[in-house]
Protein backbone atom coordinates (compact mmCIF):
# COMPACT_ATOMS: atom_id res chain seq x y z
CA UNK A 1 0.00 0.00 0.00
CA UNK A 2 1.04 3.32 -0.77
CA UNK A 3 0.89 6.19 2.42
CA UNK A 4 0.77 9.80 2.17
CA UNK A 5 2.07 11.33 5.48
CA UNK A 6 1.26 14.84 6.90
CA UNK A 7 3.35 16.01 10.13
CA UNK A 8 1.68 19.25 11.62
CA UNK A 9 3.98 19.75 14.58
CA UNK A 10 7.67 20.44 15.29
CA UNK A 11 10.43 18.34 17.60
CA UNK A 12 10.19 17.55 21.00
CA UNK A 13 7.14 19.57 22.18
CA UNK A 14 4.65 17.48 20.59
CA UNK A 15 4.66 13.87 20.17
CA UNK A 16 3.49 13.89 16.18
CA UNK A 17 6.72 13.96 14.99
CA UNK A 18 8.28 10.94 16.92
CA UNK A 19 4.88 9.22 15.79
CA UNK A 20 5.31 10.00 12.15
CA UNK A 21 8.69 8.84 12.02
CA UNK A 22 8.16 5.51 13.87
CA UNK A 23 4.98 5.24 11.69
CA UNK A 24 6.87 5.36 8.19
CA UNK A 25 9.67 3.02 9.41
CA UNK A 26 7.41 0.31 10.67
CA UNK A 27 5.02 0.80 7.35
CA UNK A 28 8.64 0.43 5.27
CA UNK A 29 9.54 -2.73 7.52
CA UNK A 30 5.92 -4.01 6.13
CA UNK A 31 6.85 -3.56 2.99
CA UNK A 32 4.29 -0.77 2.23
CA UNK A 33 5.50 2.46 -0.15
CA UNK A 34 5.46 6.08 0.95
CA UNK A 35 3.92 8.75 -1.75
CA UNK A 36 5.92 11.26 0.71
CA UNK A 37 6.25 13.50 3.81
CA UNK A 38 4.75 16.88 4.11
CA UNK A 39 6.17 19.02 6.66
CA UNK A 40 2.98 21.63 7.21
CA UNK A 41 2.65 24.41 9.83
CA UNK A 42 5.25 23.86 12.51
CA UNK A 43 6.14 20.46 10.91
CA UNK A 44 8.76 22.29 9.55
CA UNK A 45 10.91 22.72 12.34
CA UNK A 46 11.80 18.89 11.83
CA UNK A 47 13.80 20.24 8.72
CA UNK A 48 15.90 22.21 10.52
CA UNK A 49 19.73 20.41 10.56
CA UNK A 50 21.06 22.16 13.73
CA UNK A 51 18.67 20.52 15.85
CA UNK A 52 21.41 19.32 17.84
CA UNK A 53 20.01 17.66 21.63
CA UNK A 54 22.56 16.85 23.94
CA UNK A 55 22.33 13.17 24.28
CA UNK A 56 18.81 13.10 22.91
CA UNK A 57 16.71 11.17 19.81
CA UNK A 58 18.12 13.33 16.88
CA UNK A 59 14.49 14.37 15.39
CA UNK A 60 15.58 16.46 12.76
CA UNK A 61 18.22 13.53 11.77
CA UNK A 62 15.22 10.69 11.66
CA UNK A 63 13.40 13.10 8.66
CA UNK A 64 17.08 13.50 7.24
CA UNK A 65 17.88 9.70 7.39
CA UNK A 66 14.07 9.10 5.53
CA UNK A 67 14.79 11.59 2.85
CA UNK A 68 18.46 10.65 2.11
CA UNK A 69 17.07 6.97 1.87
CA UNK A 70 14.92 8.46 -1.33
CA UNK A 71 11.62 9.36 0.32
CA UNK A 72 10.44 12.68 -0.55
CA UNK A 73 10.33 14.31 2.66
CA UNK A 74 9.17 18.04 1.85
CA UNK A 75 8.57 21.18 3.63
CA UNK A 76 6.09 24.08 3.08
CA UNK A 77 8.02 27.17 1.80
CA UNK A 78 5.13 29.56 3.45
CA UNK A 79 5.39 27.50 6.43
CA UNK A 80 9.33 28.02 6.50
CA UNK A 81 8.67 31.73 6.10
CA UNK A 82 7.02 32.12 8.94
CA UNK A 83 9.37 30.19 10.98
CA UNK A 84 13.12 32.11 9.77
CA UNK A 85 13.69 28.69 8.58
CA UNK A 86 15.66 29.38 5.42
CA UNK A 87 16.97 27.04 2.53
CA UNK A 88 20.45 26.86 3.77
CA UNK A 89 19.17 25.89 7.17
CA UNK A 90 17.19 22.97 5.44
CA UNK A 91 18.47 19.63 6.14
CA UNK A 92 20.38 18.64 2.84
CA UNK A 93 17.67 15.46 1.91
CA UNK A 94 14.69 17.67 2.69
CA UNK A 95 13.00 19.96 0.14
CA UNK A 96 11.16 22.87 0.27
CA UNK A 97 7.99 23.38 -1.94
CA UNK A 98 4.59 24.05 -1.66
CA UNK A 99 1.36 23.26 -1.16
CA UNK A 100 0.97 21.03 -4.98
CA UNK A 101 2.99 18.47 -3.37
CA UNK A 102 0.52 17.86 -0.46
CA UNK A 103 -2.04 17.19 -3.66
CA UNK A 104 0.27 15.14 -5.13
CA UNK A 105 0.73 13.14 -2.38
CA UNK A 106 -3.31 12.94 -1.66
CA UNK A 107 -4.00 12.19 -5.43
CA UNK A 108 -1.07 9.08 -5.17
CA UNK A 109 -1.47 7.72 -1.99
CA UNK A 110 -3.92 4.89 -1.01
CA UNK A 111 -4.43 6.36 2.82
CA UNK A 112 -3.32 9.37 4.05
CA UNK A 113 -2.36 9.79 7.84
CA UNK A 114 -1.54 13.05 9.69
CA UNK A 115 0.39 13.60 12.35
CA UNK A 116 -0.57 16.81 14.89
CA UNK A 117 -2.37 17.82 17.91
CA UNK B 1 -10.94 18.68 5.27
CA UNK B 2 -11.85 18.58 8.73
CA UNK B 3 -12.26 21.74 11.11
CA UNK B 4 -11.92 21.13 14.56
CA UNK B 5 -10.17 23.72 16.42
CA UNK B 6 -11.10 27.64 17.91
CA UNK B 7 -10.25 29.90 15.24
CA UNK B 8 -7.03 32.04 16.86
CA UNK B 9 -5.97 29.75 19.95
CA UNK B 10 -3.58 28.23 17.55
CA UNK B 11 -2.53 27.82 13.74
CA UNK B 12 -4.42 24.98 13.16
CA UNK B 13 -7.41 26.75 11.51
CA UNK B 14 -5.47 29.15 9.45
CA UNK B 15 -3.10 26.33 7.92
CA UNK B 16 -6.83 24.10 7.40
CA UNK B 17 -8.09 27.14 5.32
CA UNK B 18 -4.35 27.50 3.62
CA UNK B 19 -4.29 23.55 2.65
CA UNK B 20 -8.10 23.65 1.81
CA UNK B 21 -7.09 26.40 -0.83
CA UNK B 22 -4.02 24.91 -1.68
CA UNK B 23 -5.28 21.81 -2.29
CA UNK B 24 -8.11 22.99 -4.38
CA UNK B 25 -6.39 24.89 -6.54
CA UNK B 26 -4.88 21.68 -7.91
CA UNK B 27 -8.40 20.14 -8.64
CA UNK B 28 -8.78 17.45 -5.75
CA UNK B 29 -12.42 17.34 -4.84
CA UNK B 30 -12.76 17.91 -1.02
CA UNK B 31 -15.42 19.15 1.43
CA UNK B 32 -15.39 20.68 4.79
CA UNK B 33 -16.89 19.80 7.88
CA UNK B 34 -16.83 21.98 10.77
CA UNK B 35 -17.27 20.12 14.78
CA UNK B 36 -16.46 20.90 18.15
CA UNK B 37 -14.37 24.07 18.82
CA UNK B 38 -14.01 24.50 14.49
CA UNK B 39 -17.96 25.63 14.05
CA UNK B 40 -16.06 28.79 15.69
CA UNK B 41 -14.36 29.57 12.68
CA UNK B 42 -17.52 30.09 10.69
CA UNK B 43 -18.81 32.63 13.30
CA UNK B 44 -20.07 36.21 11.44
CA UNK B 45 -18.55 39.28 12.71
CA UNK B 46 -14.85 38.09 13.89
CA UNK B 47 -12.75 40.84 15.57
CA UNK B 48 -9.28 39.23 16.12
CA UNK B 49 -7.90 42.98 15.68
CA UNK B 50 -6.94 43.44 19.27
CA UNK B 51 -4.25 40.03 18.95
CA UNK B 52 -3.21 41.63 15.53
CA UNK B 53 -4.65 38.80 13.12
CA UNK B 54 -6.77 38.82 10.42
CA UNK B 55 -10.20 37.47 10.80
CA UNK B 56 -10.48 33.96 9.68
CA UNK B 57 -14.61 33.42 8.89
CA UNK B 58 -14.13 36.11 5.90
CA UNK B 59 -12.48 33.91 4.13
CA UNK B 60 -14.56 30.90 3.99
CA UNK B 61 -17.60 32.20 1.96
CA UNK B 62 -14.56 32.76 -0.97
CA UNK B 63 -13.75 28.97 -0.81
CA UNK B 64 -16.37 28.07 -4.05
CA UNK B 65 -14.43 30.38 -5.76
CA UNK B 66 -11.77 27.83 -5.99
CA UNK B 67 -14.09 24.96 -6.67
CA UNK B 68 -14.90 23.98 -3.24
CA UNK B 69 -18.86 23.11 -3.19
CA UNK B 70 -19.50 21.52 0.03
CA UNK B 71 -19.40 22.01 3.51
CA UNK B 72 -21.52 20.45 6.30
CA UNK B 73 -21.53 21.74 9.94
CA UNK B 74 -21.92 19.44 12.82
CA UNK B 75 -25.79 20.06 14.60
CA UNK B 76 -24.59 19.30 18.18
CA UNK B 77 -21.31 20.99 17.59
CA UNK B 78 -23.41 24.35 16.97
CA UNK B 79 -26.35 23.37 20.15
CA UNK B 80 -24.05 23.04 22.21
CA UNK B 81 -22.34 26.61 21.42
CA UNK B 82 -25.57 28.24 21.35
CA UNK B 83 -25.08 28.89 17.74
CA UNK B 84 -27.76 28.39 14.81
CA UNK B 85 -27.28 28.12 11.22
CA UNK B 86 -28.12 32.02 10.98
CA UNK B 87 -24.75 33.11 13.04
CA UNK B 88 -22.96 31.38 10.12
CA UNK B 89 -21.01 33.62 7.12
CA UNK B 90 -21.79 31.59 5.21
CA UNK B 91 -24.15 28.57 4.34
CA UNK B 92 -23.43 25.36 5.31
CA UNK B 93 -25.68 22.26 5.91
CA UNK B 94 -26.11 21.28 9.19
CA UNK B 95 -25.75 17.65 9.38
CA UNK B 96 -25.78 15.04 12.44
CA UNK B 97 -22.66 12.86 14.10
CA UNK B 98 -24.27 10.20 12.01
CA UNK B 99 -24.15 11.80 8.57
CA UNK B 100 -20.48 13.08 9.38
CA UNK B 101 -19.60 9.60 9.81
CA UNK B 102 -21.12 8.21 5.94
CA UNK B 103 -19.69 11.61 4.75
CA UNK B 104 -15.76 10.31 6.02
CA UNK B 105 -16.43 7.03 4.95
CA UNK B 106 -17.12 8.28 1.46
CA UNK B 107 -13.69 9.83 1.37
CA UNK B 108 -10.87 8.90 0.03
CA UNK B 109 -8.75 11.07 2.84
CA UNK B 110 -9.10 12.99 5.88
CA UNK B 111 -7.17 15.84 6.89
CA UNK B 112 -7.85 16.72 10.40
CA UNK B 113 -7.02 20.88 11.58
Amino acid sequence: MKLGIMVLEGPYQHQAADSAYYFVRAALARGHQIAGIFLFADGVQNANRFINPPGERNIGQRFEELAAQGIRVVACTACAKFRGLKPDIKSQHLQLSGLGVLADYLREADRFVTFGD
Amino acid sequence: MLMRKAPYGSVYPAEGFRAMMGVAVFELPLCVIFLDDGVYTLVKGQDPSALEMKPLGAGFPTLPDVGIKEFYVHDQSLAERGLTAADLVMQARVVSGTEIEKILAGCAAVLPF
